[in-house]
């Protein structure tokens, strides 16, 4: 299937290869210092790894509609963000994913799934509420274009190592206190640096470095679904008062009543929260006037009035 | 909360902080000469009511409360059940230092006679002579602030903006809560 690249930014995708194989090296670098300083059960680590990654991938739609609290919502329920994300999937030249809405005050929105078949696009109920169509159009839209630049693969692939990692230090850190690494290389130990100090020492540097060139490449991805999103609804102005509204203080403030709230939690035991769950439309994303300026710069490029 | 509750578990309910009620007499003053909005003349109590095991004493408790300050202060206090099952105390009196002191009263009652622990919030309404509908004062009982609530009267539609405008003119008088996700509204309330 051919992919449609929505905006070609030359410096973009320039970046982005520059930071993905940034992290290729230091993945590689990473495999064979663990290779070299430790080679029993590698195999093994790898497998239950990998197993993992592959698991997350695959059941990528339904653990963030999990995490997130969202429900699928079928066109009778929801008919106007059904027509919505079809017009918009046309557009995008995508199948129509399927909607989803999560029952929260907190305006968001967040796609997922491997594919096009599997892909999911959510919003909050607050976000429903809160912005007019329009914005609401730009929103969708940007999530349209991560499922087309399937951000779902790559992050799934630049997330692998910086888990192996995490999984490694937590193995040497459980491996130094209750002794011996897999069992069997006692002898090794003869060394005068025992070999799970390396390991943790080793995968936790892999394990920063990757976080914060994976946030960098998130970065990228969401500059380039703001792009899309601007060729999408040919109207950029939308996605920028969307997200201006979006990051504004006035979304904080809950629509709903006190009663009710305190009647959920019965008694007040349990302190009422409107705040949970997802965050993903600002998770790991660059800062807001940056993404601004650079819908502006859009903007002008289309010939678009920009206040 | 305290070390041993994160430990073991709350085992009490918070205690309502009625203290801090008696900012808003003060901060009356600036709401009248900057933002023209003079009170309404009534405030209201709300509280839930207790299980219904409880009935019978809850009635009354509550009724020899609703004596206890009619004899105490000059106001006029009537009781409400509001349609999602809470309980109201609405105070009226012209005078805007009585009736805080009212409200307060009231909620000392409450808190004596074991009702402290569901005392959620007692409500300020204010009336500007060139704005329909009317701007409230929320005190949470729980938290021992205030914020302000601003119903456009369209369905449950706030005004966020003028609320927010609101609490940057007040902030060194009211002590405002800062989380602004605390905010919930009270939508139709008898007064």
């Amino acid at each position: 299937m051919k992919r449609k690249a929505y905006g070609r930014d030359a410096g973009l995708t320039l970046r982005m290869i520059l930071t993905s194989s940034l992290l290729g090296l230091l993945y590689v670098a990473f495999a064979l210092a663990l290779f070299y300083v430790f080679n029993a059960g590698l195999v093994l680590m790898l497998v239950i790894v990998i197993g993992l990654a592959v698991f997350q991938y695959y059941t990528s739609d339904k653990l963030a509609l999990r995490a997130s609290g969202a429900k699928i919502v079928s066109p009778e329920e929801a008919p106007q963000l059904h027509a919505m994300v079809e017009r918009l999937a046309a557009m995008a030249e995508l199948q129509k994913p399927r909607v989803a809405m999560v029952d929260t005050d907190v305006p968001n929105a967040f796609a997922t799934g491997r594919n096009q078949k599997h892909a999911v696009v959510a919003v909050t109920r607050g976000l429903w509420d809160r912005l007019d169509e329009r914005e609401i159009e730009g929103v969708l839209a940007h999530e349209l274009t991560h499922i087309a630049n399937r951000d779902v693969l790559v992050m799934t692939v630049a997330s692998f190592f910086a888990m192996l990692a995490a999984l490694l230090t937590r193995f040497g850190l459980y491996a130094g206190m209750f002794g011996g690494f897999g069992g069997g290389n006692r002898d090794s130990n003869n060394n005068s640096v025992p070999i799970w100090l390396i390991v943790i020492v080793v995968s936790f540097v892999t394990y920063i470095v990757s976080w914060v060139l994976i946030r960098t490449i998130s970065r990228y991805r969401e500059y380039a679904a703001d792009r899309g999103s601007a060729l999408i609804t040919g109207a950029p102005e939308y996605l920028m008062s969307a997200l201006q509204k979006i990051s504004s203080q006035m979304t904080l403030i809950p629509q709903r009543d006190l009663r009710e709230v305190e009647g959920m939690n019965a008694f007040f035991i349990i302190p009422a929260r409107v705040k949970e769950g997802v965050s993903e439309l600002f998770m790991d994303h660059p800062p807001l006037e940056k993404r601004l300026a650079a819908l502006e710069r859009i903007a002008r490029e289309m010939g678009r009035p920009v206040s | 909360m305290g070390l041993r509750d994160v430990l073991f578990g709350r085992k009490k309910l918070k205690d309502p902080a009625r203290e801090r009620l008696f900012a808003i007499s003060t901060a009356r003053i600036t709401l009248e000469s900057e933002l023209d909005l003079k009170p309404a003349g009534a405030a209201g109590v709300c509280f839930k009511s207790l299980s219904a095991g409880e009935f019978v004493r809850a009635e009354n408790e509550l009724q020899q409360l609703l004596e206890a300050v009619a004899g105490e202060s000059g106001s006029k206090v009537e009781r409400h059940t509001d349609e999602m099952g809470f309980e109201w105390f609405v105070v009226r009196d012209g005078d805007f230092e009585d009736l805080v002191t009212t409200v307060h009263l009231i909620a000392n009652e409450l808190q004596d006679r074991g009702f402290g622990p569901q005392l959620l919030a007692a409500l300020f309404p204010f009336e500007g002579k060139f704005k329909e509908g009317r701007v409230y004062w929320i005190y949470g009982f729980k938290r021992g602030a205030f914020w302000p609530f601003v119903p456009t009267g369209k369905d449950q539609e706030r005004d966020n903006a003028e609320e927010l405008e609101l609490k940057a003119k007040l902030e060194q008088e009211l002590p405002i809560e800062q989380d602004l996700t605390r905010w919930f509204g009270l939508f139709d309330a008898p007064l």
